[in-house]
């Protein structure tokens, strides 16, 4: 592992090896600006908790670990310590990063041969630019996950990014998922004397759990079902992963009320307890009392009678999304662009469509090139299927899915930079016509995710839709993803231009309500996600990021209800765990 | 193939928002009746407690008749004054079997319910796979048993958006 480098102080160093002796090894705590940083902008943005895991990357002298950020600096992660006297080192150290899976995470590496006098030295005083650079290297992060050995060995090359004539080494960085990152929490809730806030009958009562977030407000995670007509309910279990509270010692606000249709609930008491507190309640089958805030009538807090206990309480280990995919599971990307007429000529200036000779990209390139290149790394073939819809093809008649790449060979085009190609071409060669159509092209999508089944189950097939207008066929569209969300698919909505969404945000069926085909049959997951492209000004939060933060959700949705696991290539099996609860 | 029928493995996982004569939530002591015809029927157990949210995760094996169009389910309630249908979902045999789907796919289908006016209500949840003879068992499921699916999001009608956010889907897992 590693290779040789040139070490003119080699020799000095075996000479003064003696005084060498006592290296000092510095314990860095991880530097979670960026990662909070991130995670703070999402909420504000969004009210929701990003999924991030924990990383460990070890690294193969010093080496110096940087995030690189889009105006192209360089913001330092960590720091390995100093191997001494060693041409083939293995660090010891571990920089921790948080992975972000909507996110393109480029890492530089830096490695620098430390100067004998600086070797008694914590390793974080030391001054970079007063040691001997060796060279530098580079990958995105998700380069990295993707791996079967989670490992990537990348070429050193020095700071005009040559290799040159003469090797400069190897580095190869490992990658592991830290254990607190797969952690869930099974939690089985019961209340008594709940105050009664029903006229005729009983209280409907049901528990809503938020985290609290750092600008002081809160984002709801869960809610538990509701029990209809009873002061003294238990709930069904409620599951919580790591990524949703934070920590365990992180204030959860579990709040209790009673449902009303109206939608206006009514607050019947409320609590604050880290999931520590409620594993020491449980243990200790003790206890909280719910309380009430302060209302204009009362300006303290009023402790109330009715008490939540923890009747059960099961820590597990989950397969993470990234047990998957670094175990061999792919996602496939395919993309279907939207070419009726209301997009405007792709002559004038004006148009969604216009190619912009000064190389500035509209905005169905953006979305392309923004999912794709995140995207990308999860397919190992990189061939993804493109089509259109609404435009008439060269044969005269309008088609609502067809191939980008001109139906030449077959649908799949190479690359992000081949659906771009494709799309620029097919831009000369069919008209603009209409009208909007979604129904054929997930139909199309859902064929495909259908057939990969009979011989592999490890693929999972995200669609992007690009759109500007309003659908004509919206009840057949909600018949095609109702039917697409018993298959391994996900379908990604991007909405350009102005027109009014109202639409797409039905078939985004984040409201709770779940979409329904013509015959009663409804989706047995949420597999749409929609994000209108003019978010993009609001704040530092690209489209991408909105339209693809759900999906390792929905993946491991679709996975974990049938059971279906990581390869055993990686993945150190669960610890066994006797439930306590019958099935 | 000589047989008439199909096995179908169907597990009953789970009813949502079940009502009464379309006003009342369903209290107490839900099942859930599996038919391929109206002679033949299997019923899960009483869910007691469940309420208008009832969860019954039960594996049932019924033969489907090769000319059957529809799996019929129904979900049923005993309440003071006898039994009472709360709803009925007729599942087309087109979305368990056939198409580009492998034979012995795990399928996890939802559907509404409708009562004997036809009015909407409730949604059942439920997971069916066409039992195949071994040798052509497909490649699909060779990774691992299938666990059934052990809850669903819930859509609580009415409910406003602020309330119904990150609605969870539970996990039991066997190890």
């Amino acid at each position: 592992m590693g290779g040789c480098f040139s070490d003119v102080k080699g020799g000095q160093q075996a000479v003064g090896g003696a005084q060498g002796q006592v290296a000092q090894r510095s314990h860095q705590a991880t530097t979670n600006k960026g990662h909070n940083d991130a995670v703070d902008t999402f909420f504000k943005a969004k009210g929701l908790h990003s999924l991030c895991t924990q990383m460990e990357v070890f690294s193969d002298p010093l080496a110096v670990i940087y995030a690189k950020k889009k105006n192209g600096s360089l913001e330092e992660l960590g720091r390995t310590e100093v191997i001494m006297n060693c041409l083939d080192p293995t660090w010891i150290e571990k920089i921790n990063v948080a992975y972000q899976f909507e996110m393109l995470q480029p890492l530089v590496f830096h490695v620098y041969d430390v100067d004998t006098k600086y070797h008694n030295l914590p390793v974080k005083t030391l001054k970079l630019k007063d040691q001997e650079f060796l060279g530098e290297a580079s990958c995105v992060l998700s380069e990295i996950v993707t791996k079967q050995s989670r490992s990537l060995t990348l070429n050193l090359q020095n700071k005009n990014g040559l290799s040159g004539l003469k090797s400069l080494g190897t580095l190869t960085v490992h990658a592991e998922e830290t254990f607190a990152s797969r952690n869930a929490v099974e939690m089985t809730f019961r209340c008594s004397h709940l105050e009664n806030k029903d006229l005729f009958s009983l209280s409907d009562p049901f528990l809503r759990i938020s985290r609290i977030v750092e600008s002081g407000g809160s984002v709801p995670i869960c809610k538990t079902e509701v029990v209809n007509n009873n002061l003294n309910p238990i709930w069904k279990p409620l599951s919580l992963t790591m990524q949703q509270f934070g920590s365990k010692d992180n204030p959860l606000v579990i709040e209790c009320f009673d449902f009303n249709n109206s939608g206006n609930h009514v607050l019947i008491g409320k609590l604050q307890k880290s999931v520590a507190e409620l594993e020491k309640l449980h243990k200790e089958n003790a206890s909280a009392n719910l309380f009430l805030p302060p209302s204009h009538h009362r300006h303290q807090e009023k402790v109330l009678k009715s008490q939540l206990f923890v009747d059960g309480f099961c820590e597990k280990n989950l397969y993470s999304f990234l047990d998957y995919v670094s175990s061999g599971f792919e996602l496939n990307f395919m993309v279907a662009v939207d070419f009726t007429a209301s997009n405007g000529n792709p002559r004038s200036p004006d148009s969604l469509h216009y190619i912009d000779p000064a190389g500035r990209l509209n905005a169905y390139q953006q979305a392309i090139m923004e999912v794709g290149e995140v995207i990308q790394f999860y397919d190992s073939d990189r061939r993804f299927p493109a089509w259109g819809f609404g435009g008439r093809t060269s044969d005269g008649s309008i088609s609502h899915c067809f191939n980008l790449n001109g139906g030449a060979g077959g649908v799949e085009v190479v690359g992000v930079e081949g659906i771009m190609a494709s799309y620029a071409s097919a831009l000369h060669n069919v008209a603009l016509a209409g009208p909007t159509l979604f129904g054929q092209v997930i139909n199309t999508a859902a064929e495909i995710a259908g057939h990969s089944l009979n011989y592999n189950s490890s693929k999972y097939f995200v669609l992007l839709m690009i759109t500007d207008g309003v659908l004509t066929d919206l009840q057949e569209t909600k018949d095609a993803l109702v039917r697409a969300s018993d298959l391994p698919l996900s379908v990604l909505i991007v909405g350009v231009g102005n027109a009014d969404f109202e639409q797409m945000e039905i078939l985004d069926a984040d409201n709770g309500r779940r979409l329904e085909g013509s015959n009663g049959r409804v989706a047995t997951r949420d597999i749409v996600q929609f994000v209108p492209m003019r978010e993009v000004h609001g704040g530092q939060i690209s489209v991408v990021q909105g339209v693809l933060e759900e999906l390792p959700g929905q993946f491991l949705t679709y996975m974990r209800s049938r059971g279906i696991e990581p390869h055993a290539v990686n993945v150190p099996p669960p610890p066994a765990q006797h439930h306590p609860y019958p099935v | 193939m000589a047989t008439t029928s199909r096995a179908l493995e169907v597990t009953v996982i789970s009813g949502e928002g079940l009502r009464l004569d379309h006003r009342r939530p369903v209290k107490k002591n839900a099942f859930a009746v599996v038919r391929t015809n109206s002679r033949i029927s299997r019923t899960t157990k009483t869910d007691i407690d469940g309420g208008s949210y009832p969860t019954w995760n039960e594996k049932i094996v019924v033969d489907f008749p090769s000319q059957a169009r529809f799996l019929t389910v129904e979900v049923h309630c005993k309440t003071y004054s006898g039994e009472k249908v709360v709803g009925t979902a007729r599942i087309p045999a087109t979305d368990f079997a056939g198409g580009y789907f492998p034979d012995n796919y795990l399928h996890f289908l939802s559907y509404r319910l409708r009562d004997g006016k036809g009015e909407r209500n409730g949604i059942i949840n439920l997971s069916v796979r066409v039992k195949v003879p071994e040798n052509r068992v497909s490649a699909a499921m060779c990774s691992g048993g299938a666990v059934p699916w052990m809850g669903g999001p819930l859509a609580v009608e009415g409910c406003s958006s602020g309330v119904v956010t990150g609605v969870p889907v539970w996990h039991r897992y066997k190890y």
